[in-house]
């Protein structure tokens, strides 16, 4: 006959494994599942201002915003960014490289956002600006990843102030982004790091 | 119990001869204690009974399973409370690597820093004369920009001779700036350097670039903590702080694994 103390370790032993499978799995499946968690079904309404925040190393959304703009979706572009480096805003770059494709030089400005600590701190300025104008509804293009979030987050701060949204991608980011994902470094990190900030954001009522 | 009741009965008579033969004051304090004695004593032994059976039944209790559990979940509840914040503290803590310095060949400034604080440091150690030459890193955009070289005009801003800053470029992560400081330093013939990143980052980019350029010698100098700069104490009281802290652990583990290059 087994020794009681024996078979309570070995149950006890049996059910931390099952445990320990369980989370694992768990973590597997939410890891696999991320873009389909984070990225949103694009939405295209048209707006009286597109407003470009999928400003990145990996983005190449010049070319869907150029449509969006062609097409009439938008008459009026706006280029977001914070600074990446020294006196460095994308968005003044951004704003040039649009003005050489083609897009009227006094349709696109850029807007300059000063360090904030995360997107619920951010908003309101753009949303202000966006107010500013007397423009009543914006196309917000940005990253893939960002979709789901941004959608959430921005559309309370929009329309919360009188403003319609819709949030969309280039579907040539979404294309590359979830392209063997887990495989590359950056696609990997900024994946996850969506998904740190949106669980972080929730703790923080500053930002959510 | 019946015991208690005895002693009231006795009490109660001698009250009754005593009451008659005073009449002052003090006297009927006293007679009324002596009247209430009963009570008085069968709530003491009633007390001291029900804190025997007590002790009792909690010296059965302290016997039982169900007692040596909770008190060791209460133990264990009340040890992660208390120790937690130190741990989380000495983890944090963990993650920055302060160097004495030694007078090198060139002092790097790593890339990722938007606040340019990395930068301000490497200039700062420069006019203090650690090394001759900096060395600044960054990556450049679709857009015609590169972080690196607005890294180099901060840097020349601060007093650096254009000629003393070097650029390392394209570098996505820590291990592909290490592998290029690795190559400029093979080219320029230099042995030492001195490693400016933020605390956080401090440890885990000393470690990599001492991967990557064996034989040579790495001293880490980290941007001082404290706001807006990541702080080690406390950490997961600040948002910005939890995020680099976990994601830095994430880095760490995927350095140590050789996980994504």
């Amino acid at each position: 006959m087994m020794n009681p103390k024996k078979r309570w370790g070995k149950r006890w032993a049996r059910g931390a494994l099952i445990s320990l499978g369980l989370l694992t799995v768990g973590c597997a499946a939410l890891f696999f599942a991320l873009p389909a968690l984070l990225i949103a079904p694009a939405s295209v309404e048209k707006s009286d201002v597109i407003l470009y925040g999928a400003i990145s190393k990996h983005s190449a959304a010049d070319k869907y915003v150029i449509d969006l703009y062609q097409r009439g979706v938008a008459r009026k572009i706006v280029c977001v960014s914070s600074q990446v480096s020294w006196e460095l805003y994308p968005s003044d770059y951004v704003r040039e490289s649009l003005v050489l494709q083609g897009v009227n030089a006094e349709d696109v400005v850029s807007l300059r956002l000063p360090l904030a600590p995360c997107g619920g701190a951010e908003t309101p300025r753009i949303v202000e600006f966006v107010k500013a104008h007397g423009w009543k509804s914006a196309l917000y293009v940005t990253h893939p990843e960002d979709s789901r979030y941004t959608d959430n987050l921005a559309r309370r701060f929009f329309e919360g102030e009188g403003v319609a949204l819709s949030v969309s991608y280039s579907p040539e980011d979404r294309e590359e982004l979830t392209r063997n994902w887990w495989r590359t470094h950056w696609k990997t990190q900024r994946m996850v790091g969506e998904a740190l900030i949106i669980a972080l954001d929730r703790f923080y009522s500053g930002c959510r | 119990m019946v015991a208690a009741r005895g002693a009231g009965r006795d009490g109660r008579q001698a009250e009754i001869r005593m009451a008659p033969e005073r009449s002052q004051a003090g006297e009927i304090i006293i007679s009324y204690f002596i009247f209430r004695m009963p009570y008085f004593i069968r709530h003491m032994k009633c007390g001291i009974w029900n804190m025997n059976t007590k002790l009792a039944s909690l010296s059965n209790f302290k016997q039982s399973k169900l007692a040596r559990w909770g008190a060791g979940a209460l133990a264990c509840l009340l040890a992660a409370y208390f120790l937690t914040p130190v741990l989380l503290n000495k983890a944090a803590e963990g993650l920055i690597r302060e160097d004495r310095l030694v007078k090198s060949d060139v002092i790097v400034a790593l890339a990722g820093d938007i606040r340019c604080n990395r930068e301000k440091r490497a200039a700062e150690l420069w006019r203090q004369g650690w090394a001759d030459n900096v060395v600044v890193s960054g990556m450049s955009y679709a857009w015609g920009f590169h972080t690196g070289e607005a890294a180099r005009l901060y840097v020349m801003s601060l007093g650096v001779p254009e000629e003393k800053i070097y650029m390392i470029c394209e570098t996505l992560n820590t291990r592909a700036e290490a592998r290029a400081l690795d190559d400029l330093m093979r080219e320029r013939g230099w042995n030492s350097a001195i490693i400016v990143t933020s605390a956080f980052h401090s440890r885990r980019a000393t470690y990599t670039v001492e991967r990557a350029a064996p034989g040579r010698s790495f001293y880490s100098a980290p941007v001082p903590t404290g706001s807006p700069e990541w702080t080690p104490r406390a950490w997961w009281t600040r948002r910005d702080d939890v995020y680099v802290t976990v994601r830095e652990f994430g880095s760490w583990t995927n350095t140590l694994v050789g996980g994504w290059q």
